[in-house]
C-alpha cells in the first residue's frame, strides 16, 4: 500500500480562507435584488483584488478560479449558461490582469486594475451572451449599460478594497 | 465616509486618471454607436395636432407651414429637417437645429406647428404612443 501524503502549506490556508470569504460574498450578492437584471456589483472581486495586492497574483487566480466553482456548485447552476457567463467573466478578467501586470505601479495603481478588470469581465460575459445564449445584435444595445455599471463599480470596487489595505498593510 | 472618498481621491495617480478617461470615452463612444435610433424616412407636418402632409425626407425642399401666428418655414435637405424661422417668441424649435433620426420630432407650440420623423417602421416612443 502506498502511502500518499499531501503538504498544507500556509498559502494553502490562505487561499482556501480568502476564497471562503469571495464565496460567502457571492451568496450574499446571489440573494441580494438587482435594481436592473443583470447589472450585478460583484463585491467578491473585492477579495480577488485583496489577494492579489497583498499577496500575488497566483493567489489571486486561484481564489477567483475557486469561487466561481463552489459558488455555482452551492447554487446548483454548475455548467448551466450561469456558470459559463461567470466563469467567462473571470477568466478575461484574470487574463486582462495578467496582460497588463507590468504596468508601473508608479503611474497606475488598484483603480486602474479594478477598472481593467471589470471591463474584462463584462466583456467576456458579453462574448459568450452573442455567441451562445442570445446571439441576435439587438442585445448590442444594452452594451452602454453595461460598460457604465462596469465603470461604477470597478471604482467601488477599488475604493473599498483600498481601504481593506489600509486597514491591513502588506507586510 | 466622505473623508474616506475624498482620501481615496489623493490616492489616484496619473496612470489611474488615463484610465478613468479612457473609460469614459468609451462609455461615450459605446452609446453614441450603439443607441443610433434608425434613419427617418418621412417627414409628417402637424398642425393643431392634425396631420397636414407627409413628405419624404429624401428631397431638398424649403415649405412655408401657414400657422396660428404666422409662417414657419421648414427646410429639408436629404434626410433631415430643421426649422429656418418661426413667429414665436423664444424660437426653441429653431435653436433645435436639424433632426435625422426616426421618431424625433420639433414642437413649436405658440404656432401650434409640429414635425415628427418616421421611419420605416412605427416604432412607438412615450410622446406619440
Amino acid at each position: 500500500m502506498t502511502l500518499s501524503t499531501i503538504n498544507i502549506s500556509d498559502r494553502d490556508h490562505q487561499i482556501a480562507k480568502l476564497s471562503a470569504i469571495a464565496i460567502a460574498l457571492s451568496l450574499v450578492e446571489f440573494f441580494f435584488p438587482s435594481p436592473i437584471p443583470g447589472v450585478k456589483p460583484g463585491i467578491a472581486n473585492i477579495i480577488i483584488l485583496y489577494t492579489i495586492f497583498k499577496f500575488d497574483l497566483r493567489m489571486g487566480i486561484w481564489v477567483s478560479i475557486i469561487r466561481v466553482f463552489v459558488t455555482s456548485i452551492i447554487l446548483g447552476s454548475f455548467l448551466s449558461p450561469t456558470f459559463f457567463l461567470s466563469l467567462s467573466g473571470a477568466l478575461l478578467s484574470l487574463l486582462s490582469l495578467i496582460i497588463f501586470r507590468n504596468l508601473n505601479p508608479k503611474y497606475f495603481s488598484l483603480i486602474s486594475f479594478s477598472l481593467i478588470a471589470s471591463l474584462a469581465h463584462i466583456i467576456g460575459q458579453f462574448v459568450i451572451v452573442r455567441l451562445w445564449i442570445i446571439p441576435h445584435n439587438g442585445i448590442f444595445y444594452l452594451l452602454p449599460i453595461f460598460i457604465l455599471s462596469a465603470f461604477i463599480f470597478g471604482l467601488v470596487n477599488a475604493l473599498v478594497t483600498n481601504k481593506l489595505l489600509q486597514l491591513n498593510p502588506k507586510k | 465616509m466622505i473623508k474616506e472618498i475624498l482620501k481615496f481621491f489623493n490616492t489616484i495617480k496619473a496612470g489611474d486618471w488615463f484610465i478613468i478617461i479612457l473609460f469614459c470615452a468609451l462609455i461615450i463612444v459605446s452609446t453614441k454607436f450603439l443607441w443610433n435610433l434608425p434613419q427617418g424616412e418621412y417627414l409628417e407636418i402637424y398642425k393643431n395636432n392634425k396631420i397636414l402632409a407627409t413628405y419624404s425626407l429624401n428631397q431638398k425642399i424649403t415649405k412655408i407651414i401657414n400657422g396660428a401666428k404666422g409662417d414657419t418655414k421648414i427646410i429639408i435637405d436629404n434626410g433631415r429637417v430643421r426649422f429656418v424661422s418661426a413667429p414665436c417668441t423664444k424660437k426653441y424649435c429653431i435653436h433645435q437645429g436639424w433632426i435625422n433620426k426616426a421618431n424625433q420630432i420639433i414642437i413649436c407650440i405658440p404656432n401650434k406647428i409640429s414635425i415628427s420623423i418616421l421611419g420605416n417602421k412605427k416604432n412607438y416612443d412615450s410622446i406619440n404612443y
